[in-house]
Parts: C-alpha cells; sequence; structure tokens
C-alpha cells in the first residue's frame, strides 16, 4: 500500500492558518505514506500535475489530497487520479478550507486539527477499494406531463431533437391558463394568436404523441427508465371519430359551468372548450350531464353526425416506458373568497377576479370582447384593480408575490382604454414590480396613456352603495385615506401551484414547498432539475412565472432532457449501498426507509427472500445501511470498517 | 377621505387648465419624492412639492390651490432641475397658484401678496433689492408699523441691511427685464 498525500496551500486561503508544510511532514510519519509535499494551488494545471508526477515517482496506489470541500473539486481529482492511472475512488479528499482554515485563526490550533483530519483521510484511504461506474441502458421516449405552454415548448423542442415525446394533459385540450388570456404584456400581442399556431404544431409534429383526458398515476424506475401508468379518462367521445362540429354542444340540454372562461358564462354538458382547442374533439361531463343525473337524454349520440358519442366508454389505462420526465404543471389562481370577507367573499358579483376580466376582454370570449358588469351587463365607467390579493399577505400565510399581478393589471388597464374610452381605472397597488425587459415602461404607459389612477395602499372594505361599490382605501403617497365608487372590482388574485401537483410530486418523488411548488435542485446553478435524476420542472409548476420566463426555462428542461437522452447509457455513481445476500434476513426494513424506492425483493436459489440494491436508482444517501437490524448493507467507499478506522485515527 | 370619483371628475378641467398652461402633464409624475427631498422650502410648505403634484393627480385641485406651496415657493427651481423625468415641477406648482389667484383664492399666509408685489416693484424701481425701503414699505402697507421695529438697531448695526447702497449701473436694462415678462404670454 503506497499512500501520498497533498496538503494545498489554496494561495492564503490555507496556508494563513495552517502550516501546509508542518501537516505535510506529519502526515510523512502516517502507516503507509511513502509522500507528502505541500503544492500552492492543487486544483490548479502545475499543481496537478506535480501530483501525477508524483503518483507515478512514488508508484503511489492511494492519494489523499488536504484541500477545499470536495464539493468544489471532487471531480477535479478524480480526474487526475485517471490520468495518473490510479482508480478514482482510492483518492480521499480532506476539508482543510472549510472545515479548519477559514473558520479558524490560531495558527497552532488549526495546524493540529488538519494533521488530525488529514490522518483521518488517511485512516479512511487504507481501507478504500477501487470502484467503477456501470451502465444503465437508457429509454429514448420522453414524458411531459402538463400541455400549457410550458410543455408545449419542451414537447416541441425534445421533438425537433428526434426524440419521440408523450404530451400528457389533464384537460380536454392543451394551450393552459395562456390559451385564456387576450393579449400578453408587455407588446400586447394576442395570446391566442401566438399560441395556437404552437398547439396545432404539438398536433402534427411526428414526433409527439398527445394524450389529454389523461392523469399520471403511478411512477416506478429511475432515470432513463421510468415505468409510467397513465389513465386516460372516459369522455363518452371517441377521439378519432369526432370532427369538432359542436352540433353535440349545440343540441346538449344541459348547462354546465364554464370552466376555461373562469364562470363568466355557461356551456353545455358536452362541449369544446374553445374554437381553437387542440385537439378539436368534444368531452363529456358526466356530473352535469342529464343522461347521468335523471338518466333520460342521449340527444348527443341521436345528433352527432360522425357517431362519435360513446356512452359506454370506459377510461383506459396505459403503461409507457420513458427515459426522462418533464413536468410542466402550471398553475391556478388562488381561490380569494375564504380569505377576503372584507371584499366580499364572493358575494359582490360586480367583483370578479383577473382571469374573468381578462375572458371579457378577449373577442372570442363569451361577451364577446365587450366589457359587462356581471350583475346587470352594463357598461362599467369606474373600474377599480386591486392587486395583491392573495399575494404578499401573511395574515393569509401566502407571503409570496405572483410576480405577474402588476403587470398584467397595467395591461388590463390600457385594454380597458381601448374598450371603453370613457372609462377611468384605479389601480390600488403596494408596489410596482415591473423588472423585465419593457416593463416598467409598459406600466408607465398604463399611467401616462390610458390614464390609470394608481394609489399605493392596499384596500381595507369593498361595500355595496346605490348600485355602485365603494371601494375604501389609501393612498399613502398623499397620505390620506381615499374612496371610490366602482361599477367593477377587478382582483388581481395571486399563483397557487395547479391542484393536485403536491399529490403527483409524491407520486414522482420530487420534493415541493408548503404551497405545492415543486422544487428545483438547487435555486440558482440547477433551476430545471429535481433532486430526482431524470425529473425535470419547466413553467410556473416550480413557481410563478410570466410566459417568457416559462418558455425559457421550458427549453431549458428540453436541453436538459436531449442531453440525457444523447447517450444510448447512463454512467451511474458507483458509491451506493451493497446488500450482503449471504447475511440479509430479509427484513426489508431497507425497503422502506429508501426515499429512492432503491431497494426489491429478490429470490435466491434456495428459496430466500433477500433485498436487492437498483445501482441505477440508489443515490447512495445511507439511511438503508443504518436501518439494517444485522448491518449488512454497507456504502461503498463509506464501508463501517472505513469509518471506523477514521475514528480510530482521530482518537490515537 | 378623497372620494376619488368625485375629485376626479370635478377637478379633471382645472387639471387639465394647468397642464395646458405650464406645459407638463402631472401623470407623468411617478412620486420618487426627488423634488421634496431637494426643495429647500419644503418643510414651511403644507404639502412638499411631490405631495402637491399627488394632490393633482388625484383631481383634489381646490387642495392645491389653497396651499402654502404655492404661496411660500421661492422658485429656486431646484425641484425642476433635479426631477429625474424632467417635469418643471415649480411651473405646476406657480400655474396653479396662478389660476388660486385668478379665481381670487384667498391666501391662507397673510401679507404674502402684499409682499410679493412690493418685492417686484422694489426690484424695479432700484434695479436690485433695496431691503430697507421694502421692510418700510411692508410695515407701512400691511399697516403693522411697529413689526420687528426692535430689531432694526441690531441688523443696522450688523450691517445686514444698509440704508444707503450702492445702486447698480443700468437700472433702464432691469426695466426691460420686467417689461418683457409682461409682454410674453403667460402660457
Amino acid at each position: 500500500m503506497r499512500i501520498g498525500v497533498f496538503v494545498c496551500q489554496c494561495g492564503t486561503n490555507i496556508a494563513a492558518t495552517v502550516s501546509t508544510e508542518r501537516v505535510a511532514s506529519a502526515a510523512m510519519a502516517l502507516r503507509d505514506v511513502v509522500h507528502a509535499e505541500s503544492i500552492q494551488y492543487t486544483c490548479s494545471d502545475p499543481g496537478q500535475r506535480t501530483v501525477i508526477a508524483a503518483a507515478h515517482k512514488y508508484a503511489l496506489d492511494r492519494v489523499v489530497i488536504a484541500a477545499c470541500s470536495p464539493r468544489m473539486h471532487e471531480t477535479t481529482f478524480q480526474r487526475t487520479m485517471a490520468q495518473a492511472g490510479i482508480n478514482p475512488f482510492m483518492m480521499e479528499m480532506v476539508n482543510i478550507r472549510e472545515h479548519c482554515s477559514w473558520i479558524h485563526s490560531d495558527m497552532e490550533v488549526a495546524t493540529e486539527k488538519a494533521i488530525d483530519l488529514v490522518s483521518m483521510g488517511v485512516a479512511k484511504v487504507r481501507g478504500q477499494t477501487p470502484l467503477f461506474s456501470s451502465h444503465v441502458p437508457v429509454v429514448s421516449e420522453v414524458l411531459i406531463i402538463g400541455g400549457g405552454v410550458a410543455g408545449i415548448q419542451a414537447a416541441l423542442d425534445i421533438a425537433d431533437a428526434g426524440m419521440p415525446v408523450t404530451l400528457v394533459e389533464r384537460g380536454p385540450t392543451i394551450g393552459g391558463n395562456m390559451a385564456r388570456l387576450d393579449k400578453t404584456f408587455p407588446t400586447l400581442d394576442c395570446s391566442s394568436c401566438i399560441l395556437t399556431p404552437r398547439m396545432v404544431e404539438v398536433k402534427h409534429h411526428e414526433n409527439i404523441r398527445l394524450m389529454v383526458n389523461s392523469e399520471v398515476e403511478q411512477v416506478r424506475g429511475y432515470i432513463g427508465n421510468f415505468e409510467v401508468d397513465i389513465r386516460k379518462k372516459a369522455t363518452c367521445v371517441d377521439e378519432e371519430k369526432c370532427t369538432g362540429c359542436q352540433i353535440c354542444e349545440q343540441k346538449c340540454p344541459s348547462e354546465a359551468p364554464d370552466e376555461f372562461n373562469a364562470g363568466v358564462g355557461e356551456t353545455k354538458a358536452i362541449s369544446i372548450a374553445f374554437p381553437q382547442a387542440v385537439p378539436l374533439v368534444a368531452s363529456l361531463r358526466k356530473e352535469y350531464c342529464r343522461l347521468y343525473i335523471k338518466g333520460k337524454c342521449g340527444i348527443c349520440k341521436k345528433v352527432c353526425p360522425a357517431d362519435a358519442v360513446d356512452y359506454e366508454q370506459e377510461d383506459e389505462l396505459h403503461t409507457e416506458k420513458f427515459g426522462a420526465i418533464v413536468v410542466a404543471t402550471g398553475y391556478e389562481l388562488f381561490d380569494w373568497r375564504q380569505a377576503y370577507p372584507h371584499y366580499g367573499g364572493g358575494l359582490y358579483p360586480d367583483v370578479i377576479t383577473s382571469i374573468q376580466y381578462e375572458r371579457m376582454l378577449s373577442a372570442s370570449g363569451p361577451t364577446g370582447g365587450h366589457i359587462q358588469r356581471p350583475s346587470d351587463g352594463a357598461e362599467p365607467k369606474e373600474i377599480v384593480f386591486l392587486s395583491c390579493v392573495g399575494s404578499r399577505d401573511e395574515s393569509i400565510g401566502r407571503p409570496l408575490c405572483c410576480k405577474v399581478g402588476c403587470m398584467y393589471i397595467a395591461k388590463q388597464a390600457i385594454l380597458t382604454r381601448e374598450h371603453i374610452p370613457d372609462s377611468r381605472t384605479y389601480v390600488f397597488y403596494m408596489d410596482v414590480r415591473a423588472g423585465g425587459k419593457g416593463y416598467d415602461e409598459f406600466y408607465r404607459r398604463a399611467q401616462k396613456e390610458a390614464g390609470a389612477v394608481y394609489l399605493r395602499g392596499r384596500v381595507g372594505k369593498i361595500y355595496p352603495r346605490g348600485g355602485k361599490l365603494v371601494v375604501m382605501g389609501a393612498d399613502t403617497l398623499v397620505g390620506e385615506n381615499v374612496e371610490v365608487e366602482a361599477d367593477l372590482v377587478v382582483l388581481a388574485t395571486g399563483i397557487d401551484a395547479a391542484a393536485g401537483a403536491g399529490s403527483l410530486a409524491q407520486r414522482l418523488n420530487i420534493p415541493y414547498d408548503q404551497y405545492g411548488f415543486l422544487s428545483e435542485s438547487h435555486p440558482k446553478l440547477r433551476p430545471v432539475e429535481t433532486t430526482t435524476g431524470g425529473i425535470f420542472l419547466a413553467g410556473a409548476c416550480q413557481g410563478p412565472k410570466d410566459i417568457p420566463e416559462t418558455v425559457a426555462q421550458a427549453s431549458a428542461a428540453a436541453a436538459k432532457v436531449i442531453v440525457l437522452l444523447s447517450h444510448d447509457e447512463l454512467e451511474t455513481s458507483p458509491m451506493i449501498a451493497e446488500v450482503n445476500h449471504m447475511r440479509c434476513i430479509g427484513c426489508f426494513k431497507c425497503r422502506e426507509v429508501c426515499p429512492y424506492h432503491a431497494i426489491e425483493e429478490q429470490g435466491l436459489r434456495d428459496g430466500r427472500r433477500v433485498a436487492v440494491v437498483i445501482e441505477s436508482l440508489c443515490q447512495g444517501c445511507g439511511l438503508c445501511t443504518v436501518a439494517c437490524p444485522p448491518s449488512v448493507i454497507s456504502l461503498r467507499g463509506y464501508t463501517d470498517n472505513q469509518l471506523i478506522e477514521e475514528v480510530t485515527a482521530v482518537l490515537r | 377621505m378623497i372620494p376619488l370619483s368625485e375629485t376626479l371628475s370635478q377637478g379633471r378641467e382645472l387639471v387639465a387648465e394647468i397642464e395646458h398652461r405650464s406645459g407638463q402633464k402631472v401623470a407623468d409624475c411617478y412620486q420618487c419624492g426627488t423634488c421634496s427631498s431637494t426643495c429647500a422650502a419644503a418643510d414651511a410648505f403644507d404639502y412638499p412639492p411631490h405631495m402637491f403634484m399627488r394632490l393633482l393627480q388625484l383631481g383634489a385641485v381646490d387642495r392645491a390651490m389653497a396651499s402654502t406651496t404655492g404661496q411660500l415657493c421661492y422658485d429656486c427651481m431646484t425641484c425642476s432641475s433635479r426631477c429625474p423625468i424632467r417635469i418643471d415641477v415649480a411651473d405646476v406648482i406657480e400655474t396653479t397658484k396662478n389660476i388660486a389667484d385668478e379665481q381670487g383664492i384667498r391666501e391662507s399666509e397673510r401679507g404674502l401678496r402684499l409682499f410679493r408685489n412690493l418685492f417686484l416693484k422694489n426690484v424695479r424701481r432700484h434695479g436690485r433689492l433695496h431691503e430697507a425701503s421694502l421692510l418700510a414699505w411692508f410695515n407701512l402697507k400691511s399697516g403693522k408699523l411697529t413689526n420687528d421695529l426692535s430689531l432694526v438697531p441690531l441688523i443696522l448695526r450688523r450691517k445686514n441691511v444698509r440704508i444707503v447702497q450702492p445702486r447698480i449701473k443700468d437700472r433702464a436694462q432691469v426695466r426691460r427685464i420686467f417689461q418683457r415678462a409682461k409682454e410674453r404670454p403667460r402660457w
């Protein structure tokens, strides 16, 4: 056994508080150490060359590098080892910077500690065995969950790269929330005009399979090899036969709430969400259908010229294999009614949400682009917008900023002036957050050109008086209370994760926060990855986002997927758990504690049932090794013996 | 409480008038507060310049016209020169004040208009300010003859104010400036 120890000075980062020369000479006294030296910058090219030269000269078979955190440079030095012809896992990094020099000031003490740390590293590397990465094959198909603009963008990017994509959407059409918007800030281009061509592209792309009315039920497997159960819900309409003629919708006698239009207007139990829906196929909602409620109807089946209506249709369960998953489940608007009784709590018909207002602004919306008071259909003249309803409000446990409210209010104020030139708009705000290209200019345009009166303060109360709504607020700029007699009040409601995002995250085994937003692996450097390999995030499912950000993130996720699937095989980390089958008692405590579902049961030829680690899934966290009652699971590179040796070394 | 639906409707015409005469748009102001933080007289105003602008934005012209801001502002123009969006704040304040005068709105600070008129008259006559005579005229015209009389020995002794002061070279030129200002259209 020939061990080399290299003590890094890291310029003065380490050398200022630790005498690296003394550490190196102390290391020489340790068992099996045949060479030790101090290097100014070990990670630099000359530094690495010094290590390689020493490895050859002293015929080293194990190396200890006392430098910074392995998070910083472990891969660097593993590469150095490979160049020196040593197994990369025969190198142990000892952190004498973050754990020693940076946190101490007394040179004497710090040097003593560094010597202790190095002796632990030497003790550990003595018990090290060469480890080798294994390879697992990769399924080249990609699953995208959610058909909003994020899912659409990711699907098209990945499909364009030549990889087959399955796009699963819960609702009857793709397009998501963006399809419901009238115009987009800050350019005021028509939302559906820019989105629907992309939707049609998805429909016709040879590499994309579109599954609407479908939900992901279960996810098994691991990076490169996911197995997913997808339930395609029965809609009583044959997707292949339906031509989208909408005769069924016209003749259907059962009214149903119009979810696409956020409750502005009504639709029928059998309907198509909107004229540009993709796929353009009707679907029936049994909970509103007279046939299912009263047992007698069947009109849609009779009138359908394509014979597409099929009441016997049943849910289909598909099980598919995927190499990677992109989650793009988007957002929904916060339901404000419970939280804001002082705004009427939903009792006043003329207090509406911003998405309802958006649908009214839309020329293809239920009012044909006419802004109407829900109470009497009159054209409102005094319109008040309230920002941060359900945002930045700790009293209801929602301190988050919705990020788009300020901008869409500005947009709606500008559009209001276009729709009703003699109207006046008021905006109650706390701050105007308009960070983005052209955003501040756009919001100023709302004030300057559309004459929106911005009032800095939260609204305290709204109450009806003589056919109008009195909005009581304050303007802190002038330091006084203000009051508006409004015809219509529009609430810029906050953003929530889509319903069910949390339970989907549990099925996918990825973390999520208290609002249901899915968590990225690193907020700065791994923004589209999750902590589970092979699962990526796109769009507002990760946190509130506007359209450009969503599209950018979707393309980023697509790029990550393409990188992953550009290899036929994946290299897996060899530092994973290993079960000694001879001594396993088959209790499967390990399977219970494993957060990655990386333990499976296997029968041996002698009939015993034992635990087996799925190598590609194990992340090497070590939970199973401590849970195992007979202690027969060990973590490669961190075996019990190695750890005991380390402790012994420091206690010596 | 400011009833916005009311003030904005009723104040609309006057705000438009102020904007027209001053050539400034009150909606342009984004309430950064630079004008007020740079104003040397803001502490004396009931509404510092940014709040004065805010009143106009909210249609509360009546309050702006009655405020002491227009009366006490000495037109140093610092607010206008520092405004990041180049609103001529001083002009807005002065225009509002002029309209208030035209409407016969009485000043809350007594003697201000008298002082202003005497001041201008004094400069016109002497070509520069002759402080001693201005003080004398002010006391005479305001009817408060003994006002600040006890200070006279002190300021004379310290030579803060001189009774005889050198004349400027070309008084006619100053008069011509006054003449031009009078002939200039007010907006």
